[in-house]
């Protein structure tokens, strides 16, 4: 059974001419427990499909369906803040902030925990990778790896149902690239979770369970 | 919860940001400070200047009223002009009764009042340049004759209610040479003109007999506690050998009042001084008289323009502060608003990563605002300790020549009652327990507490000024934050 469903949707940019999409008439439905790679090339729109998804931007035709449920009519923010995480290339973490004080933060914005938080976010953190010391440095002070290792536990902080990654790997070498990409698996296959990452290394596409490709204007 | 927990380590986390919006809330509340601390000083001037003059009120004839059914033009012009003396003549005077019945009103702090009789002495000579000369109405114009009713006698006994109503000696027309006015308003004590001690060798502590002009019989004596010289000449009496006051012998009303109370023969003119609280009582207060039955031909005459004008200059100064501190606060208001503008968008970023993870708008927006408050208020504190330090010299010495002028004039009255007023006893001033220093004469103490000028008060204007301007300045913040997309902020980063 799917968790999210793409029926029909089409985006263009609000200044673009009537008939000028990014793309039209997408159909696809994602289920839990896999993996997901969306591929295309630049300017095919699938950034702006994960906007979409994540309730960041709406769809100009078509419906999205999350648990059968039209995006359109929730709340996107509570959407966002409970039901999807976000990882994004350029990591997108509060630099005035340690490891451990973001993913707490994105605890309380989705008020998932009211106890024990600091310990719930100790173990997300070292979960991925980042001990208790590394927690408690500012993000600059980590390296670029280490940060998108925050941003992924910052993600689940709130245990999210689908996971959404915007290149996750694309500022980060191969090893940790690897390291990265078997986080998000094992999140897919032990904590049946929906990984959809958009991506255009190949590398990443072999590793997950199905891939959609997305062509200039169209499917 | 977290919104205040996040409002803190965004404060802490950017030191160099909130410090310059710090110092600029703290030169903006160190100005308004100062600002508040003088409007406050000018108000507690003005209220001591309102407690220093008095708005007092007399009755006089109003010739106004005399004289309205007075048509010059008309054929019964003679007629009309007897009339308007009848009706004069036929003003009722006041009684004792009447003024305490008039006293009797919730538009007064105070009352007193001036009664005299006219009295001879089988013992004392008149002070006159023609010493056989008994009749001193020689020169007083026909207005001024005196009524049939009143007898023709040598002396005047003037009788006053309390220091209040002395008139002459707190203007330092008269001043008291020997001894002093005695502060018991009850006893048979007097002060005497001067010339009239040399003339009859009369010294402190002698007594002195007067009688009835009617009934020589009848005899009044009074111990004379103090001698007077009167300073200043009427246009009247320059060219005269003795001063005005000469004849005349001053008591206390009470001592007045039982002679009159024994003696119901006796004709007494009283001259009451109401002090009315506010100037809104004034035509409160006159309708309640005429309620009481005062005669339409009696108005209440007021000192409101006298009073009005000493605090024409401090109302002015206030005037200007308040300008100023609306100057400061827009130029402050226009600074907060552009420098959070600026910081709202180098903090784009932030929001475009709280609004992804799920932070709605509002709760971003007062996230902005508890930040701005924190700062403003410790912007505040540290502002009005500054201006506390600055308007205290500030204001004291705008008030400087006033405390001078005020222990002076308390210096010079003490010594034109013979140094008797201001020993601490209360005595002889029945109407007047609740009232600060003597009519137009303040405490030092008064006007020394105005040095006090960054109050309570002060601090709550300066905190609703820091709120007001937090929220003026917030506006750029909540405008920007709802127009944000955060996709876009978040591209824009990429």
């Amino acid at each position: 059974m799917s968790i999210l469903k793409l029926d029909k949707v089409c985006y263009r940019y609000a200044d673009a001419a009537s008939n000028d999409y990014v793309f039209k008439n997408i159909s696809y439905e994602f289920e839990l427990n896999k993996t997901y790679a969306i591929k295309g090339k630049s300017g095919s729109g699938k950034t702006t499909l994960l906007s979409l998804i994540s309730g960041l931007e709406k769809c100009v035709e078509g419906n999205i369906y999350f648990e059968d449920k039209n995006l359109k009519d929730m709340d996107l923010d509570k959407y966002r803040s409970k039901n999807i995480g976000i990882v994004f290339q350029s990591f997108n973490l509060l630099t005035h902030l340690t490891a451990l004080e973001n993913v707490i933060l994105s605890m309380d914005i989705s008020k998932t925990y009211k106890k024990e938080k600091k310990e719930k976010a100790y173990e997300l953190l070292e979960s991925v990778g980042i001990d208790k010391e590394k927690a408690n440095r500012r993000v600059l002070k980590l390296s670029g790896g280490e940060q998108q290792r925050v941003a992924i536990a910052r993600s689940l902080s709130y245990n999210p149902k689908i996971i959404l990654a915007d290149e996750p790997t694309g500022n980060l070498d191969k090893e940790t690239e690897n390291d990265i990409l078997n986080i998000f698996k094992k999140l897919a296959k032990e904590d049946n979770k929906c990984i959809i990452i958009v991506t255009h290394s190949d590398n990443v596409a072999k590793n997950v369970d199905n891939v959609f490709e997305l062509t200039k204007k169209g499917q | 919860m977290y919104i205040l927990k996040n409002a803190y380590l965004a404060i802490i986390r950017n030191k160099g940001r909130n410090i310059l919006i710090g110092i600029i809330i703290v030169i903006i509340a160190c100005a308004c400070s100062v600002t508040l601390a003088i409007r406050s000083s000018a108000k507690n001037l003005i209220s001591s200047y309102e407690d220093k003059y008095d708005i007092q009120a007399t009755l006089e004839v109003s010739r106004e009223n005399l004289m309205k059914d007075f048509n010059p033009s008309s054929e019964n012009k003679e007629q009309g002009r007897k009339n308007m003396v009848e009706q004069f003549n036929n003003i009722e005077s006041l009684t004792i009764e009447n003024i305490e019945n008039y006293s009797n009103s919730d538009y007064l702090k105070g009352y007193y009042y001036t009664n005299s009789i006219n009295v001879n002495s089988s013992t004392l000579t008149k002070a006159t340049s023609e010493i056989t000369n008994t009749e001193d109405n020689r020169k007083r114009p026909d207005n001024m004759q005196m009524p049939d009713n009143i007898s023709q006698a040598d002396f005047t006994l003037t009788g006053y209610s309390s220091y209040d109503a002395m008139n002459d000696f707190i203007t330092g027309s008269y001043t008291v040479s020997e001894g002093s006015i005695s502060n018991d308003f009850s006893a048979n004590n007097c002060v005497i003109n001067s010339e009239l001690a040399t003339l009859n060798n009369i010294k402190v502590g002698d007594t002195i007999t007067m009688t009835n002009p009617d009934d020589e019989s009848k005899t009044y004596n009074l111990v004379v506690t103090g001698i007077f010289t009167q300073n200043s000449t009427d246009i009247e009496d320059r060219m005269d050998m003795f001063s005005k006051s000469a004849n005349t012998i001053i008591t206390n009303a009470n001592f007045i009042n039982n002679i009159v109370k024994n003696d119901s023969s006796v004709n007494y003119n009283i001259t009451p001084t109401f002090l009315i609280k506010d100037k809104d009582s004034i035509e409160k207060f006159e309708a309640e008289l005429k309620e009481k039955g005062l005669s339409e031909y009696l108005a209440l005459r007021t000192n409101l323009d006298e009073v009005e004008g000493a605090t024409s200059s401090i109302s002015n100064l206030s005037t200007f502060a308040t300008t100023f501190l609306i100057v400061t606060f827009s130029i402050g208001a226009v600074i907060l608003f552009v420098i959070n503008m600026i910081n709202v968008r180098e903090r784009k970023y932030e929001i475009g990563v709280l609004r992804t993870i799920g932070m709605k708008k509002g709760a971003l927006t007062i996230q902005f605002i508890i930040e701005l408050l924190i700062i403003t208020i410790i912007g505040l504190l540290i502002g009005s300790l500054i201006g506390a330090l600055i308007s205290v010299p500030t204001a004291n010495m705008l008030l400087k020549n006033e405390i001078e002028s005020s222990q002076a004039n308390i210096q010079n009255v003490n010594k034109n009652f013979g140094g008797k007023m201001f020993d601490g006893n209360e005595q002889g001033r029945p109407d007047m327990q609740n009232r600060n220093g003597i009519n137009g004469i303040v405490n030092v103490e008064q006007i020394d507490s105005i040095k006090a000028v960054v109050d309570y008060k002060v601090l709550l204007k300066l905190f609703g000024i820091g709120v007001l301007l937090t929220l003026i300045s917030s506006i750029a913040s909540m405008i920007s934050i709802q127009r944000f997309s955060p996709l876009t902020i978040l591209k824009e980063r990429s």
